[in-house]
């Protein structure tokens, strides 16, 4: 469980499958919180994780530097969101004719989805550092070292990404109010 | 401190990334500080909802499932392919790349090995240029299948006598050193250390010496005839030129340029087919090799797989199962726009990546790494007669109406035509797809 991602990446490409698993334990949280903030979603959440996971295993070719497994991971579940999104667009649409007559049960949200869409809403470099400390259990210095940045500009960026997390659950809460 | 260098320090602060003595300073400020104070409370309990939250989605285990999802849909992909064509069950199979690699660079002796002869028969008009092609000892040049400007591969090679090392610009830390004597190749990896010995004997070694046969003629039917076009001067690869040009009696096209002071070959174009064009060009002549260069001895501190590999053959049942492998595993079940040696080269590098990837065993990787030369090979040799017709654009593999490729046999009357499906019928000229 402790090796690179490089060497994994490899083993699977070497022929065997069955060590993607551990790729699988390293990044399924992170990708969850990923998504669950973009989708809003526990259920559809785990859902596009899983076909994020699958897709990645089945285009692991196509990645070109081992290193950037991570962020290549993200960027599939980016695609994966917005097909999940224009589904669910269409099926709400579907969905508005109906609820005139029957109370239409708002989609059920994760324990704090607040805190999920407002890191969904960081710039990248910003997300990344958070869900990798919180999410992957990365330390600071794990971080540094897997980004190739000092460990200052780690602790800064979390420091700047606390800010722009508490005013968007402030936002947030202002929103709440207003449509109450 | 102030307020301002402490709220920098929090986040260092509470990941106990700070020194004693500024720890010790943050944590004064704070007691004196109401402002500061707030600020930590705030960011801790953001940290507090970020762990929780990191702790409930941890929660959560898509491991299984993903596992399970994987096998199920490599099941499936696994079940459309072997719907579509019998032979081998990649199932089983586990393909390991530096096979393939060998496999895939091994395919290139042949059109090669063509080549190469075909220099050494020479154009025969302009008796200074073809002289040092036919009398030098040692010949190094660089060699291209293909378009030249479109992404070329080139091989680099060394002719000493009747041995030729050679190395490819898409297959890096590979080397071949070909003995055309006794019809052997010895294959290095030279970045795994390993080394293998591949057979050419054969339908090879016969269909060359028949080749060079067939050029040499051509030669002694060109020489001082009046089919020999001068080319005049031109500028060719940057610098002054004199040129000839000749036809063979099937339309061979070769063209030589050369200097024009010294008569020493600058470069060859040959065409041997509607789609089969080589050049060879800074060419230089007698240089000193060192015979250990082309020796047939494994170098030292290389390991020798145990697997020799046979490329004695090239059948039809190999171009088959090369066309699947090609269509299958390189281009998601539709076949290829176009084939040919050209094209085959340059996917070399992905044929090892996605086989490698598809994962695979050493039996059925070794059949396989065998199908894709020796059918390649087979292709080649109808190429060189522009003897074939492929129509496999934009047809998926599984397609029973679609005929993709045909072609006729050597002394036989009617053409074989290869379907979608990779089922074969026997046809006369009339019937042929249009």
């Amino acid at each position: 469980m402790s090796e690179t991602d490089k060497y994994y990446i490899e083993r699977c490409l070497d022929g065997h499958p069955d060590d993607f698993r551990y790729l699988v334990r390293r990044y399924q949280s992170v990708l969850l919180a990923h998504l669950a903030g973009k989708l809003g979603n526990r259920d559809s959440a785990e859902e596009a994780a899983q076909e994020t996971l699958v897709r990645a295993y089945f285009n692991m070719n196509k990645l070109k530097r081992a290193g950037s497994f991570f962020s290549w991971l993200l960027g599939i579940g980016d695609r994966v969101v917005k097909e999940y999104q224009r589904k669910e667009q269409v099926r709400r649409q579907r969905e508005v004719v109906r609820s005139y007559s029957e109370e239409a049960g708002s989609p059920e949200l994760s324990q704090d989805y607040a805190l999920e869409a407002a890191i969904a809403k960081l710039p990248e470099t910003y997300r990344r550092v958070v869900l990798l400390r919180y999410y992957g259990n990365h330390s600071c210095s794990q971080i540094a070292e897997r980004f190739e940045m000092p460990l200052g500009t780690v602790t800064k960026t979390l420091s700047r990404a606390y800010v722009m997390l508490r005013e968007s659950l402030q936002q947030q809460k202002k929103q709440e109010v207003y449509e109450v | 401190m102030n307020c301002v260098k402490c709220k920098e320090l929090l986040v260092v602060y509470l990941e106990g990334l700070l020194e004693e003595s500024p720890k010790q300073e943050v944590t004064k400020h704070l007691k004196e500080c109401r402002n500061c104070q707030e600020e930590l409370e705030q960011i801790t309990n953001l940290r507090s909802r970020l762990v929780k939250n990191g702790v409930t989605v941890g929660q959560s285990d898509l491991e299984d499932d993903v596992m399970n999802r994987i096998v199920h849909e490599q099941n499936v992909r696994l079940k459309a392919v072997s719907k579509a064509g019998e032979g081998l069950n990649l199932r089983r199979i586990i393909m390991k790349s530096k096979i393939t690699r060998f496999a895939a660079a091994a395919v290139i002796i042949f059109a090669v090995l063509i080549g190469i002869h075909s220099i050494t028969g020479g154009t025969p008009t302009f008796a200074q240029v073809i002289k040092p092609i036919l009398k030098a000892r040692t010949v190094v040049y660089d060699f291209i299948i293909g378009d030249e400007e479109s992404n070329p591969v080139i091989m680099h090679e060394i002719v000493v006598g009747s041995r030729i090392k050679r190395t490819i610009s898409n297959l890096p830390g590979m080397t071949q050193i070909i003995d055309m004597e006794t019809g052997k190749m010895l294959a290095l990896n030279d970045v795994d250390k390993t080394a293998v010995y591949v057979d050419i004997k054969g339908m090879l070694q016969e269909r060359t010496r028949g080749y060079i046969e067939f050029v040499r003629e051509v030669l002694m039917d060109l020489k001082d005839s009046p089919k020999i076009k001068e080319l005049g001067e031109q500028e060719i690869d940057g610098r002054k030129a004199i040129g000839f040009s000749g036809r063979g009696n099937n339309n061979q096209e070769l063209k030589i340029w050369a200097d024009p002071k010294t008569a020493v070959p600058i470069r060859v174009e040959l065409r041997l087919g509607r789609e089969f064009f080589v050049v060879f060009k800074n060419f230089k002549f007698d240089v000193h090799v060192d015979e250990s260069q082309v020796s047939m001895k494994v170098p030292e501190g290389y390991k020798l797989e145990e697997a020799e590999v046979d490329f004695t053959k090239g059948t039809e049942e190999d171009f088959i199962e090369s066309l699947r492998i090609w269509a299958e595993v390189l281009l998601d079940g539709k076949f290829p726009d176009a084939i040919g040696t050209e094209r085959y080269m340059k996917q070399m590098p992905l044929i090892g990546e996605k086989l490698a990837q598809s994962g695979l065993s050493k039996d059925e990787a070794e059949k396989l790494a065998m199908a894709l030369p020796r059918g390649m090979f087979f292709l080649q040799l109808l190429e060189i007669e522009d003897k074939y017709h492929y129509a496999g654009k934009g047809v998926k593999l599984g397609d029973a109406d679609k005929a993709i490729f045909w072609y006729r046999p050597e002394g036989a009357e009617k053409y074989r035509v290869i379907y979608g499906d990779l089922s074969v019928k026997e046809m006369s000229k009339e019937n042929l797809p249009k």
